[in-house]
């Protein structure tokens, strides 16, 4: 199998500067032309049918990539398994439907309201459950997935099975508006935030806290042995990740104006983990890659109706079994340099 | 007599039914390169684990620089000045050797997650800090041409030695080397003789585990010797090596001396 993810840091090694901020400024134009994709014969085969192109692009599209990213950093990078992500997609959720319905907050004021709550309860839960290791951590945080949908399902605040509806859209962001109307200016919000969290993770990677992760991840005992505080690096892997499900959470909740209990089930928190395991744990483009393919696919192929799960998760097994470490795996390899000097 | 760094006091060590270490006695003094020896499972590689906090002392205490180390997490026992290196190589594998050492080093830091986010000047001026100070201990090991290797593709050797860096990279007082030597020739073990001695020169006390004996009398300036947990020899090398009850305990005691 070809080795997709040396091919390209190659290629990206081999650039210098000024080659590297046009292909990146390229990309980037590429990509936020992609909502009129749909309207163009040529890149027409891209329109999802029955449902709206500009749409999927925010949801699921943009949601899933925002999520995978924050699920990578506490899966991939610091190889703790959170099977109840969803948790906290669902709590930035419910904060902005709830803060937007009910109190003159708009979506922009209780975002940091919305990201503050999430990791609060990412330490919260992380606290006493971070001493557990593997499998145990798993099963403790999928009961934290179940608790806060069951929480939301019978408190009143949260309106029970019926969620929440009518609830505001955004203001307009430099005269932009969003509304049902403009799913388009959704999307480059929703791709701001992806950049962001993207900026925030690669700053963190070649820092103190990603080696941190990095070295949690490997062997935990020699980590704390070697003076890694690894109960406060788990914390605040965990929190971020919260933070940044958190944040898709309320995006979420301004676009689509009504939530309800059963948008948060585990059945989210498992394709959120299959996005990160798809595209390749630990590594941001297979992440975003895989997180793409997972929340596109099945829209693509809506129209195959019944069948359409039963396609989907043989696409999965088939893929999985071609390339197991995901499509683009972490796979750290060497520098350049490093292997020159080898081969010498 | 010359100040003690680090001292056990009649630490034991209970697992179940078996007293790995039973009221063992034995101090470091600063500066000098002590060898811990003894037979298979006489409890060696247990007084490492007890004084770096992985097993919790059945009795007895441990005082490093005067104060007592009962209940300090593993990570703050390093912060103190206590590094060391496996019996069997740990390394982060799939990071590179400078970052297998930066990763020790960063028990010092003070800049934490948000100075990484934000690059503030005092995370920067770490970051330079660290990796020059990495690639300076890396050089100091004769590894730096493997800077940016992963830790999995070095040759076995290196990788004992970058242990021995990374150990070095937390900037430790006391360094325990559980069994540097291990799989190494003649050629090898005489490198690695010269770099403990130097890293001594460089004003670490030494503690180390080894079997070779010819290493050990080589650069020791003091040799315990441990037997079914108990200290049954605590001499110069060239006392310890006639001493009959280390070589009863090696050997074995001959049928008609009893």
């Amino acid at each position: 199998m070809i080795n997709l993810r040396d091919k390209g840091a190659d290629l990206w090694e081999g650039w210098n500067r000024p080659k590297r901020i046009t292909f990146v400024f390229a990309l980037l134009v590429v990509i936020s032309l992609l909502p009129f994709a749909g309207n163009f014969s040529f890149s027409s085969f891209l329109n999802t049918p029955s449902a709206s192109y500009q749409d999927v692009l925010v949801y699921p599209i943009g949601m899933f990539i925002l999520m995978a990213l924050g699920l990578n950093i506490v899966v991939g990078k610091s190889g703790l398994l959170d099977l109840g992500y969803v948790a906290f997609f669902a709590i930035g959720a419910y904060t902005d439907a709830i803060l937007t319905t009910k109190t003159h907050l708009n979506t922009w004021q209780v975002m940091p309201i919305g990201i503050a709550l999430a990791m609060l309860s990412g330490v919260l839960l992380g606290l006493p459950t971070l001493r557990l290791r593997g499998d145990y951590l798993a099963i403790v945080t999928l009961g934290f997935g179940e608790i806060v949908r069951i929480v939301i399902l019978n408190s009143s605040i949260t309106g029970g099975t019926n969620g929440v509806a009518s609830i505001p859209n955004p203001p307009s962001v430099l005269g932009q508006k969003l509304d049902l109307n403009h799913s388009v200016n959704f999307f480059w919000i929703v791709l701001v935030m992806i950049l962001l969290v993207i900026w925030m993770i690669r700053r963190f990677t070649v820092r103190r806290p990603g080696r941190a992760w990095e070295a949690i991840r490997q062997d935990e005992d020699v980590a704390i042995l070697m003076g890694v505080p690894i109960l406060r690096y788990k914390i605040w892997s965990f929190s971020i990740g919260a933070a940044i499900g958190g944040a898709a959470g309320v995006i979420f909740a301004a676009k689509v104006l009504v939530i309800a209990p059963d948008m948060f089930t585990f059945n989210v928190s498992v394709l959120i983990l299959s996005c990160v395991v798809f595209g390749g744990m630990g590594n941001i483009w297979g992440v975003v890659f895989g997180a793409t393919m997972l929340a596109y696919v099945p829209q693509r192929i809506r129209f195959i109706t019944n069948a359409r799960e039963l396609v989907f998760g043989l696409v999965l097994i088939i893929v999985m079994n071609l390339r197991p470490d995901g499509i683009l795996p972490r796979k750290k390899r060497e520098k350049l340099s490093a292997r020159k000097e080898k081969s010498a | 007599m010359s100040e003690k760094l680090i001292e056990l006091n009649n630490v034991t060590m209970q697992f179940g039914g078996v007293r790995a270490l039973d009221e063992v006695n034995l101090h470091v003094n600063k500066g000098e390169i002590c060898a811990l020896i003894g037979p298979n499972g006489a409890g060696k590689t247990t007084i490492f684990n007890v004084i770096t906090g992985v097993y919790q002392l059945t009795s007895g205490s441990i005082s490093f620089q005067g104060s007592d180390l009962k209940g300090l997490k593993r990570n703050i026992i390093t912060k103190r000045g206590i590094a060391r290196t496996f019996q069997n190589v740990r390394l982060f594998g799939d990071m590179t050797a400078l970052e297998n050492v930066i990763t020790a080093s960063d028990v010092h830091k003070k800049s934490g997650l948000l100075g990484a986010l934000f690059g503030t000047p005092r995370s920067r001026r770490e970051e330079r800090e660290s990796k020059a100070r990495a690639h300076e201990l890396l050089e100091f090991l004769g590894i730096d041409h493997r800077a940016d290797q992963l830790g999995k593709n070095l040759p076995y050797g290196d990788q004992r030695r970058l242990e021995i860096a990374r150990a070095l990279g937390t900037e430790p007082k006391l360094l325990l080397l559980d069994e540097p030597a291990a799989g190494f020739n003649p050629a090898e073990k005489k490198a690695l003789a010269e770099t403990i001695l130097k890293i001594r020169d460089r004003g670490y006390t030494v503690l180390l585990i080894e079997h070779d004996m010819s290493l050990i009398m080589g650069i020791s300036d003091r040799v315990i010797v441990l037997d079914f947990g108990q200290k049954i020899a605590d001499d110069l090398p060239r006392n310890v090596q006639n001493d009959p009850k280390v070589i009863a305990a090696y050997l074995g005691v001959p049928a008609d001396a009893s």
